[in-house]
């Protein structure tokens, strides 16, 4: 994605990097373009005329209940409203695979709820793949159909595959009453605490030598 | 009503008349010696004259000729410089040891050299107006450039956005915020350029009129001149605090 060179080999993904659209944990608007400017940037860096881009953008806005948000500027917009911008965004390029770096870790529990819940809404409608990454396992579980947990980094690799087996389409409330939810959680995080507790041990040790 | 903050302008007011009643009745009863401390009639009245006589507008022109001159230059050559110096490292090499030199020295020290480079007329005022502007200019892009959200950098980049694109949609609206910033400190800089350069050396200007109201020891003119120059740089402000809010309405 251009953000940085990979050392050694390559990234393949079956179809082209413009197809791979990004969401990250701050909303990352630019400040100085309205809500419907931002959500038609990517359109139009790819050569889409401008007005069709921005009417595309008023679609996309229309479909996270932004209508007559448009001409906001970001600021002038609370921190849900401003997530759905960028989540309209991203989707504003139909990807085939976005990509997901704790997207809703700095919304408060209510409005964080409800975003999940039009993402996953989403997904299952537009048939996109989602790679997320997060601390919480619970929303981990809830989301998604695999969780691969990854060991301490730096250098973390993938140490195992969980596959979920919630049924689709999915309330995410409902989803965590779910009898396969808990024991799936407990698993998880008992795998994840003997990570964390091993890394630490390999510091310490680490530590020890250097003194 | 006594301490509502809604009404501050009101007892701010009353302060500056109580003030002026004070000071010209001090002046009547003979405590101030008019060749220091003249009254405000006399200081008004020195006004007056400035402008019934319409002697004042050559004065004027002269000076918002060279401060506004010297502000434009100064801002375009501040952005120029400014985003060389961020985005090529060895103009920033040459140019920061430059600019920092000139940044710690008060500038207006340079005022009698330029006389003698650009001669007494309009030149040497604009380029003392040019060099106290281009400074702050420069700093303003410079680390500016260097600090934008590279949060920002990075979403148009994951969208697709080009080199150009980055310039036009993350560079060039952080640079334009940060110079309006600083528009009203450029703006007192630009004056302060043109009426020192006219004080050193002029034969128009209100610089100029200063210089020749201390070689006739007349403190009315002077104090006039003094409240001439702050109402203008107050109109100018205000002119520049609009010129803000419509450009950085998103802000």
């Amino acid at each position: 994605m251009r953000l940085q060179k990979p050392l050694a080999g390559k990234v393949e993904a079956g179809f082209p990097q413009s197809e791979i659209g990004i969401l990250f944990q701050d909303d990352a608007l630019l400040p100085w373009r309205t809500a419907r400017e931002n959500v038609a940037l990517g359109p139009i860096f790819r050569g889409v005329d401008k007005k069709r881009a921005l009417d595309a953008a008023d679609e996309w806005l229309e479909r996270f209940g932004l209508t007559g948000f448009e001409d906001r500027y970001p600021r002038r917009l609370s921190g849900g409203q401003r997530k759905r911008v960028a989540i309209a965004q991203a989707m504003a390029l139909k990807p085939k695979l976005l990509l997901m770096d704790e997207p809703f870790a700095s919304l408060d529990a209510i409005v964080r709820a409800r975003i999940s819940q039009e993402v996953v809404e989403l997904v299952e409608r537009e048939k996109i793949s989602v790679l997320l990454v997060t601390h919480d396992l619970e929303e981990a579980i809830a989301l998604s159909d695999a969780v691969y947990l990854l060991s301490q980094g730096p250098r973390a690799r993938v140490t195992r595959r969980y596959d979920v087996p919630l049924p689709r389409p999915r309330d995410l409330v409902r989803a965590k009453t779910h009898p396969a939810f808990p024991p799936l959680l407990e698993k998880l995080w008992n795998d994840l605490s003997r990570e964390v507790d091993l890394s630490a041990g390999a510091e310490s040790v680490e530590k020890a030598r250097a003194a | 009503m006594m301490s509502d903050p809604r009404y501050a302008w009101v007892r701010q007011l009353a302060a500056l008349a109580v003030l002026l009643v004070v000071w010209e009745a001090a002046g009547h009863a003979g405590y101030l010696n008019p060749l220091y401390m003249p009254t405000p009639t006399q200081i008004w009245g020195a006004l007056a004259e400035l402008f019934g006589g319409g002697s004042i507008w050559p004065h004027m022109q002269a000076t918002f000729t060279a401060a506004l001159g010297g502000l434009a230059l100064g801002i375009v050559v501040g952005i120029t410089l400014g985003v060389l110096a961020a985005l090529i490292r060895p103009v920033a090499e040459l140019l920061e040891p430059v600019m920092l030199l000139l940044n710690a020295i008060p500038r207006v020290i340079l005022a009698p050299l330029f006389v003698i480079w650009f001669g007494i007329g309009l030149g040497s005022k604009i380029a003392l107006a040019f060099i106290l502007v281009a400074v702050v200019i420069f700093f303003t892009v410079f680390t500016g450039i260097r600090q934008v959200d590279k949060k920002l950098v990075e979403r148009v980049v994951t969208l697709g956005g080009s080199r150009i694109d980055l310039l036009r949609q993350v560079y060039l609206p952080s640079v334009a915020a940060w110079v309006l910033g600083n528009l009203k400190v450029a703006v007192g800089f630009a004056f302060t350029g043109a009426v020192v350069g006219e004080f050193v050396a002029a034969s128009r200007g209100l610089g100029y009129l200063l210089s020749f109201a201390q070689s006739t020891y007349n403190a009315a003119l002077m104090l006039a001149l003094v409240l001439l120059i702050m109402a203008v740089v107050l109109v100018i402000f205000a002119l520049a605090g609009r010129l803000e809010k419509r450009l950085l309405r998103w802000s």
